[in-house]
């Protein structure tokens, strides 16, 4: 089995970014920068219904606006939309505002039917139908493990409560979107995408052009954040516009609004839980009711990528014997489509939320009733770790108990992720001055994935990674798969280093020396003559690893007659196999926390019950964390090279939203049960808001 | 956006000669621009306000400072003798929007900015504000919104510069036609509590010239919650000014913003006396639960309408 070095030079060290000049001096080139000859804006009209039956569409009137180009319909009526902003028809144009004259010009005849947007109304009877033939809540998934009544009945202590996540939106900022030439010589595609080949397919199947005469390219990108692993309608509706306008490129980047529409989010959920312990915190049984939504496809079709809104459950703790319950339910809104560690951060508000409710019953300290119950190994020590650094002992007090208006309070959580790598090709290239090529047909998500190769390569062959040129983000390299599932760093890294070994054997044969790396590397690459070595390589079992833990804590202060929060600091402690690049990966965590931050605080999907639309489609209303939100960010990366690469992009995103619920429960001596947290909710559970009654509190129910 | 004629104007006369009822005066463009690209208004003629000269001056030689129509937020916010005289103008500056939007965004831009509610910036709906037969935020999605208004629309006004300009007894200078106009901020948007299409008191041809600002309050303050830190709308504002000479106190005045479709005036007898303290404090925040009507989502903005009344009281009394 291959192994990484034992005594690294490069590996684990702080590497700045290969590609950060070119991109803060604006000559990375992304999707929405290519500008091919000729090329035409590409724009999108959508239903400003919420329901309709679309019977006819008249293209005419837009193609007569002066510089329009092509008119094409995204289907061929009759057909019903099922949600504000589906895809309707497009339209390409040499300016985006004659784009914008041709969407207003196009006629569309519609039939309003009747729609629901709210997940509890969509679950009564007397509710619309997304599907006329079908209910909009599907079947339970129902899982049962040992004996939950039973165990229940021998609980001493038994907590409930009742907790609801709000649909969070990708919002990459690069919007989704392709650059698409469709000639009788085949398809260019320039996407931004986090899978390149995977885009590949879709076109081609989708447009009917032979695969090998299809090229996508994707040197960077602007987020995906698992929102775009395909080229969406958009992709095949820029590839129509591109043909139908006589092969001439079209540019289809969506809107600010279209991405709060139609490319994905985060489901909602809304969890009944109960959970029952023995005296000394032993966990022994737990319940879960739970529904979500998914968006229009929730009930039926998934073929948009939608899937349920299910979450794992129960998260992360042994419980001997639970019962889990979990619905789907469609409304008439814009699909799901996986986001950063799908069903993760609701499952970890749910449970750990919980579990402070359990530990309040119980009078234990949360941090020992999670270090009691957590069956991993890594997990309890991270948890040990971070309450020594964040210095949990001294700082968590009763609910409620700091003085003055400004109350701070503590809060905890784990996370679990699996990651690993994927099969994925290499190729390497020594020329003879001694520099080397890495070409590799994987994508760069923004998380420094082409860092990653040149790190590799320059330690496999002993030598300075400034000397890497590396080449990514195209179909014509090796392919790579997709960068999805905390995946590319685990399935690059192992490739690239295999090609790095087969490529050495070669110039160790082209060179005569026995071991051409380090100090030899000027010698034996200068020995090669016109061919210069190129050695392939794949992705290896062992050079990569899976399976994440992860334990964030985080202090807050609340000011109670306002209902403010304020962040103050976050210490996280991540395990992550072996550290490839110490800088990105500090930085990626803190993105994700960051992340975290917006799902506990600030992102939220607001639909209008009565019309149907979405009302923060932008970032005016639908608010995201800004730098000064940001707290302190304590980083401990936990080194574990004998485990191989694993990826970290998910699983440090998933604990920070109950650890900031769980700060504010403990600060103000009540259990926020709703993401996000807004000042809103904090003042009325504290009974300060006019016509809004106090709630029973979340929790202990008895024994 | 639809096509439009593009003038600038190189002085108020000719700005006013330029006017007719179907085009729109530009300042920093950060409202007009965003509400034409969203086809909410669709003038006739844009006509640009930056190259008039010495508009934005900011004159302090009298006892009222004249603050000219394009003086930029940002240079409210950073101006020594704001800062120095009228420190609660400067703070409320400091709060509008973002560096970049402060650096572009004007006086008079702030104050005539068109409402916030996600209904009415919707780009698919009329709601009443914009000619419709309904209020959609009433029955709705409401937690921007009134919690004190005199007509059906429950938008509430945004501006921060309005809320401390009220507080400071501010007067807004126009040009109607050849006629010069004076408002006082509470009458510059009396129009839009009694008229749910109405954003204020201005007609569509009105210019704002300049904003005089008496310098005789020497105490002033202004505060905001938002859910952000920083770079949001405020959820409650509030601002509170008033005269110090030796101990004796007078004309305080303290109004809330993000509240009502004017800057809301919070009257209490308990101002008119010299010497507040602080059980009149916390009793004249008191007073405003009972003449607001919260509805559905809206109510928590009364606490911390409370609050911020009772922390701008002690702020300028201490």
């Amino acid at each position: 089995m291959p192994e990484w070095p034992k005594e690294p030079k490069q590996l684990g060290k702080e590497h700045v970014r290969y590609d950060g000049p070119i991109k803060v001096s604006g000559r990375a080139k992304f999707a929405s920068d290519m500008q091919p000859g000729g090329w035409l804006y590409g724009m999108m009209l959508r239903s400003k219904w919420p329901a309709a039956r679309i019977s006819a569409i008249d293209l005419q009137p837009a193609l007569r606006i002066p510089g329009i180009r092509a008119a094409v319909f995204a289907n061929n009526p009759p057909f019903i939309v099922r949600y504000y902003g589906q895809e309707i028809a497009a339209v390409a144009g040499v300016s985006k505002q004659a784009c914008l004259d041709g969407l207003r010009a196009i006629r569309v005849e519609a039939e309003p039917l009747p729609f629901v947007v709210k997940e509890e109304a969509a679950l009564s009877d007397a509710s619309p139908r997304v599907f006329e033939n079908q209910p909009n809540a599907g079947d339970p998934r129902v899982l049962q493990v040992g004996d939950p009544n039973t165990a229940f009945q021998s609980a001493d202590k038994i907590v409930e409560g009742f907790f609801q996540t709000s649909v969070q939106l990708h919002h990459c900022l690069e919007t989704h979107g392709n650059t698409i030439q469709l000639n009788d010589d085949g398809l260019t595609c320039w996407a931004s995408t986090q899978g390149i080949s995977s885009v590949k397919d879709g076109l081609a199947d989708n447009l009917g052009v032979p695969h090998d005469r299809v090229r996508v390219i994707s040197e960077f990108m602007g987020g995906g954040f698992g929102s775009k692993n395909g080229a969406g309608i958009e992709g095949g509706l820029a590839g129509r516009l591109s043909k139908e306008a006589g092969g001439q490129a079209v540019r289809l980047m969506l809107t600010r609004l279209e991405e709060a529409l139609a490319v994905g989010n985060r489901p909602s959920s809304f969890q009944k839980v109960r959970l029952g312990a023995k005296k000394d915190g032993t966990l022994v049984a737990y319940q879960l009711e739970a529904f979500g939504s998914a968006g229009y496809a929730s009930g039926g079709m998934t073929a948009a990528g939608g899937g349920g809104a299910g979450f794992p459950a129960p998260y992360i703790y042994q419980i001997p014997n639970s019962r889990v319950q979990q619905t789907t339910v469609a409304i008439n809104a814009g699909s799901a489509r996986a986001m950063r560690a799908p069903g993760h951060p609701q499952a970890s508000l749910g449970m750990e939320s919980i579990m402070d409710e359990m530990a309040l019953a119980l009078n234990m300290d949360p941090l020992e009733l999670r270090i009691k119950n957590d069956p991993s190994e890594i997990r309890r020590e991270q948890f040990r770790i971070a309450g020594e650094r964040f210095g949990w002992k001294a700082k968590y007090r009763a609910p409620a108990s700091s003085p003055g208006p400004v109350k701070t309070g503590v809060g905890c959580g784990g996370a679990t992720w699996g990651g690993g790598g994927h099969a994925s090709e290499a190729e390497v290239q020594i020329n003879p001055d001694g520099t080397v090529e890495v070409r590799c047909g994987t994508q760069d998500l923004g998380t420094g994935t082409m860092t990653v190769i040149a790190i590799v390569a320059a330690e496999a062959f002993g030598i300075e990674p400034s000397a890497i040129t590396v080449k990514i983000g195209d179909t014509a390299f090796p392919a790579s798969g997709g960068s999805g599932g905390s995946t590319t760093a685990a399935s690059v890294s192992p490739a690239v280093f295999d090609a790095c070994q087969n490529a050495l054997r070669d110039l160790s044969v082209a060179s005569g020396l026995a071991d051409p790396r380090g100090s030899n590397w000027g010698p034996a690459t200068s020995r090669l003559r016109i061919n210069p070595v190129v050695a392939r390589g794949r992705w290896k079992e062992g050079l990569s690893g899976h399976g994440a833990g992860g334990v964030q804590m985080a202090e807050v202060a609340v000011d109670i007659e306002t209902g403010f929060v304020r962040v103050n600091r976050i210490v996280c402690v991540q395990d992550c196999g072996l550290v490839v690049n110490r800088l990105a990966s500090i930085s990626q965590i803190n993105g994700g926390i960051i992340m975290g931050i917006g799902f506990a605080l600030y992102e939220e999907r607001i639909m209008d019950a009565t019309t149907g639309v979405i009302l923060n489609p932008n970032f005016e209303t639908y608010k995201l964390p800004g730098a000064a939100d940001i707290p302190d960010i304590e980083i401990v990366l936990q080194d574990m090279p004998e485990r191989g690469v694993i990826g970290i992009g998910e699983p440090v995103t998933i604990p920070t939203a109950a650890a900031i619920a769980n700060a504010i429960s403990n600060a103000i001596g009540k259990r926020v049960n709703h993401l996000p947290i807004f000042p809103a909710q904090i003042l009325g559970l504290l009974g300060k808001v006019p016509g809004v009654p106090v709630e029973e509190r979340n929790g202990e129910t008895g024994a | 956006m639809k096509s439009f004629e593009y003038a600038k104007a190189r002085s108020v006369d000719g700005a006013i000669q330029l006017s007719t009822s179907e085009s729109r005066f530009l300042g920093g463009g950060i409202d007009l621009l965003g509400e034409m690209k969203e086809y909410i208004v669709s003038p006739k003629r844009v006509i640009d306000l930056k190259t008039i000269p010495n508009l934005d001056r900011i004159d302090t030689s009298t006892e009222t400072w004249k603050l000219g129509a394009n003086v930029r937020i940002a240079e409210i916010a950073r101006n020594d003798q704001i800062r120095a005289t009228l420190p609660g103008l400067a703070e409320a500056a400091a709060e509008v929007g973002s560096p970049q939007i402060r650096n572009v965004a004007t006086l008079a831009g702030n104050l005539a900015q068109h409402s916030r509610c996600w209904y009415y910036r919707q780009r698919d709906l009329r709601c009443l504000k914009r000619g419709g037969s309904t209020c959609y935020a009433r029955e709705g999605e409401n937690k921007y919104h009134s919690l004190f208004s005199g007509n059906p629309c429950i938008s509430p006004v945004v501006s921060n510069l309005a809320v401390i300009l009220a507080a400071l007894d501010g007067r807004v200078i126009v040009r109607r036609g050849e006629q010069k106009v004076t408002f006082a901020i509470p009458d510059l948007y009396a129009d839009a509590w009694n008229n749910p299409l109405a954003h204020n008191s201005l007609r569509p041809a009105d210019l704002i010239v300049r904003v005089e600002v008496p310098t005789a309050k020497n105490r002033s303050t202004y505060m905001q919650v938002s859910e952000k830190r920083d770079f949001d709308w405020a959820l409650v504002s509030c601002a509170a000014a008033g005269q110090k000479t030796g101990s004796q106190w007078s004309q305080i005045a303290v109004f809330l913003g993000a509240v009502a479709p004017i800057p809301y005036a919070v009257d209490s007898p308990l101002l008119e006396r010299s010497g507040l303290t602080s059980d009149s404090i916390a009793s004249i925040a008191e007073s405003l639960a009972s003449k607001a009507t919260p509805l559905t989502h809206n109510g928590y903005k009364l606490p911390i309408a409370q609050a911020l009344v009772r922390r701008c009281l002690d702020r300028i009394t201490t």
